[in-house]
């Protein structure tokens, strides 16, 4: 098969001092094929992205060594506007690459730089507005589409120039499970039309079985490739001790081989999975896998009583339409429901950043109108999804210092000491002296939750704590979230990542449209198709194996928590608490 | 939302369908004019005939003016004020230290009329033009496309930095007041916005350079342009009905109104 794009020795630097991101890096990339970029956190994955469109070596100074030729051309011989002829990019933010106001003119200003006839434009306008699904929307202005729809239109808008290869990176990031759906869908669409492809992504079950090739890297060099079979055979388990999200269908296989099962394959989809359990005889009709029973119990009296809440921004259109609900100290909520069905103004009400006009919300035994914001912020603390956005001052200490000034906390002596204390707490000693911005991703986190732990709150909300993250991090992040909760304090997570409600949350909330449509524990959740459809959420994969065990009279029943669980439930080792 | 204040309206209106390069001279014409008027009637009647003009000829309606321009107008009466009590001239009323005198009677009003009906026009232009149509009619004009583009991308970025400010914003507050007074803290929070909002508009506006990059942008010194714009001689009778009005004005403050006010 043809050779579209071609790395030859690679390896790059940001500069002479700095430690290499990219090690001798050699691959090729088939023309039509469906590849597919995994790796840790900090592996080198989007810089070897910056390698196919250009971005390296000519907008990012650093040291290159080796070739990158695309159609056999090197790209340090032509300039980036010779290259996005046929190479497209689809940023991580895709809303930062807009360069105009509406729609339409986003997805034709590509073909009208590359002097494509106008006629040629329109059609093809035309023709991606329809393929991406947001054709009501071609008149919009750029900066009122959802998140689902700005991915969209970036997929568009590079589709519009008619690149032979297109380099995805992390397209479904930020996206609840609809929105990442249809962005998925649309992906798998135009690997039919024989588009090459480059995806990085940690979001691997609907594409692992279709990818024709998958790339796995780790401190910048190349440590594995091949068609995903094979190399799960071959490095599933090396995959997975890297901390790279693979599909629980995956962690069972691997898991099975760990037993000591033999093999033939690694199962990706939920029908291998069960073929091959079948196989090993693990799952005979009329077996009971019995997990532990998951009862929630709430402790004490509700923190917050929302009763019947009511919001709306403005214009007549509630955010909030009539949502009730409790939260208890000590237990981990999670809210889940597609962007918009309201999740972050309840997160705002509950902080006072809204007052609640319509129906009652009682914060901690007092009626929220009567909290100011600052007051409120020693009860109920929230971490922002990006939490740059929380910094004010120039260090990790001063900002540890600062929340505890905050907290009326001026002794010199005392401030040292819960500074030390809550930098220790959350592993962040070796930092103390950094700029909270020059941090990296997972420490940025933990400065966040750091700084809204220091006034000992009694509710910790914390919007996608996992966000971007590898699977290792998540762990890590995860562990923190479960210390903070068995210090009594009630964790409330807004996530879209149900396989992390699965595993942690002992309550879980579904809001959708603006109404709250279940509250209850996350395996009862899993078995209402119906909410799980109308909130546009999808059960993980162990879910739906679950469910399949049980149509062939595998009867499981009780909290199987993860991949972990279950298979310690067929193997007949117990279940883990 | 950040994205709806003053911002461009297609209402099929007279305006809409005006040339936007004759709509962007007509702004200059207008603001020069003001420059030479004396006389605080010139600016009145300048004053009354854009606001007709916007409602007639742009279906603007006076909530959405109101809206957009209040500030504008307020800051003109805070001028004019400033005018009466501290221009030079014979005074015609004092009390205490107070002094309002002649000269600032006349050039308080000249003041408020300059800045309103200045800023009234080029809220005009905006809501009635299309920036990308702008952009298209100065390319036409003969201006490089690379240059014609920044006046979009500082357009597409407003509602981006809207959104930042709001987020930062709403992260500080519930961070609590770490500083002894108010305006310290004040002080120390703008610092910050200044900082975030900064260093991420520096991240973000790299992110689009790079983009505009990987998409071609400067690939010939030609592009096409899907929507085109078209001049018609007709788009001229506002810019040369607007210079008679002008030039009317001047003659009637030479002829009589100057020496009604003894200027």
């Amino acid at each position: 098969m043809a050779v579209i794009a071609e790395l030859k020795n690679v390896s790059f630097q940001f500069d002479q001092d700095s430690p290499k991101v990219l090690n001798n890096l050699s691959l090729t990339l088939e023309t039509g094929s469906f590849n597919i970029l995994v790796g840790p956190g900090g592996s080198g994955k989007s810089t070897l992205c910056h390698m196919f469109n250009g971005r390296i070596p000519h907008l990012f100074n650093g040291v290159l060594d080796g070739e990158i030729l695309i159609e056999g051309t090197s790209t340090a011989d032509v300039e980036m506007k010779d290259i996005s002829c046929s190479v497209g990019s689809v940023f991580q933010d895709p809303e930062s690459m807009f360069a105009t106001l509406s729609v339409e003119d986003e997805i034709a200003f590509g073909p009208e730089n590359l002097l494509f006839s106008r006629e040629e434009i329109l059609e093809s306008v035309e023709s991606l507005l329809t393929l991406t699904g947001i054709n009501a929307y071609r008149h919009n202005l750029v900066w009122n589409l959802s998140g689902g729809q700005i991915q969209k239109l970036g997929l568009a808008a590079v589709l519009a120039m008619k690149p032979r290869l297109i380099i995805l990176d992390e397209p479904t990031a930020n996206l609840d499970p609809l929105a990442t759906k249809q962005v998925h869908e649309l992906i798998l669409k135009l690997k039919n039309e024989g588009i090459t492809i480059l995806l990085v992504t940690r979001e691997l079950d609907d594409f692992m079985a279709s990818a024709d090739n998958i790339l796995v890297l780790e401190k910048g060099s190349l440590i594995a490739s091949g068609e995903p079979y094979s190399l799960l055979m071959k490095h599933g388990l090396q995959m997975e001790q890297l901390g790279i999200w693979l599909p629980e269908t995956v962690e069972i296989g691997l898991a099975l081989i760990k037993a000591g099962y033999s093999l033939d394959r690694i199962p990706i989809t939920v029908d291998e999975t069960l073929a091959i359990l079948n196989k090993l005889e693990l799952c005979p009709e009329g077996r009971t896998l019995k997990g532990p029973e998951k009862v929630y119990s709430q402790h004490g009296s509700p923190l917050i009583q929302a009763e019947n809440v009511r919001f709306s921004y403005g214009g007549g259109i509630y955010a909030i339409k009539g949502i009730s609900l409790d939260i208890y100290p000590g237990e981990m909520l999670a809210i889940v429901g597609r962007n918009g069905a309201g999740k972050s103004t309840m997160a705002r009400l509950l902080i006072g950043l809204n007052k609640c006009k319509e129906g009652t919300l009682e914060l901690f035994g007092k009626n929220s109108r009567h909290w100011k914001v600052p007051n409120l912020s020693n009860h109920i603390s929230l971490v922002f999804q990006n939490p740059e956005h929380q910094f004010l001052t120039d260090s990790v200490a001063q900002e540890i210092e600062y929340s505890l000034q905050a907290q009326g906390v001026y002794d010199k002596d005392t401030l040292e000491k819960e500074r030390n204390r809550i930098l220790t707490m959350l592993n962040l000693e070796q930092e103390k002296d950094s700029h909270p911005f020059a941090l990296s991703a997972g420490n940025k986190r933990r400065l966040g939750v750091a700084t809204m732990l220091v006034g000992d709150p009694q509710v910790l909300i914390v919007d996608e704590p996992t966000y971007g993250q590898d699977k290792e991090m998540t762990g890590t992040l995860m562990k923190l979230m479960k210390e903070i909760q068995s210090r009594g304090i009630a964790v409330v997570m807004i996530s879209h990542d149900m396989r992390l409600v699965e595993e942690y949350a002992d309550r879980v909330v579904v809001f959708s449209e603006g109404q709250k449509h279940f509250d209850g524990i996350p395996t009862e959740l899993f078995n209402k198709a119906d909410i799980l459809e109308r909130a546009s959420l999808q059960p993980t994969l162990l879910f739906q194996l679950l469910k399949r065990l049980e149509e062939k009279k595998v009867n499981c029943t009780g909290h199987v928590p993860g991949s972990d669980a279950f298979l310690q439930l067929l193997l007949n080792k117990g279940m883990a608490s | 939302m950040a994205g709806d204040f003053l911002s461009f309206k297609e209402k099929g209106s007279v305006l809409n369908r005006i040339y936007p390069l004759v709509k962007m001279i007509w702004v200059l014409l207008i603001a020069v004019g003001l420059f030479l008027f004396k006389t605080p009637f010139s600016g009145g009647v300048m004053f009354v005939l854009i606001l007709t003009l916007s409602m007639a000829g742009g279906k603007i309606s006076p909530k959405e003016i109101l809206r957009s321009a209040l500030i504008v107008f307020g800051l003109g009466f805070l001028l004019m004020i400033f005018h009466f009590f501290f221009d030079p001239g014979e005074v015609v009323w004092s009390w205490y230290f107070l002094t309002i005198t002649d000269y600032g009677l006349i050039q308080g009003p000249i003041f408020f009329f300059r800045l309103s009906v200045i800023v009234l026009s080029s809220f005009l232009l905006i809501w009635t033009t299309d920036t990308r149509d702008l952009m298209t009619s100065f390319i036409k004009a003969g201006m490089p496309y690379r240059y014609a583009y920044t006046i979009f991308l500082a357009m597409r970025f407003l509602p981006l930095i809207q959104k930042e400010v709001d987020a930062v914003q709403s992260a500080h507050a519930i961070r609590g007041r770490a500083s002894g007074s108010g305006l310290s803290h004040r002080f120390k929070l703008w610092q910050r916005y200044v900082f975030t909002i900064l260093i991420n508009g520096i991240r973000k506006a790299e992110i689009t350079a790079d983009a505009l990059e990987c998409r071609a942008f400067g690939y010939k010194k030609q592009r096409t342009c899907v929507k085109d714009v078209t001049f018609r001689k007709r788009d001229l009778v506002l810019p040369i009905l607007t210079l008679l009005i002008l030039a009317g004005l001047i003659y009637m403050e030479h002829i009589r109104w100057i020496d009604i006010f003894g200027l």
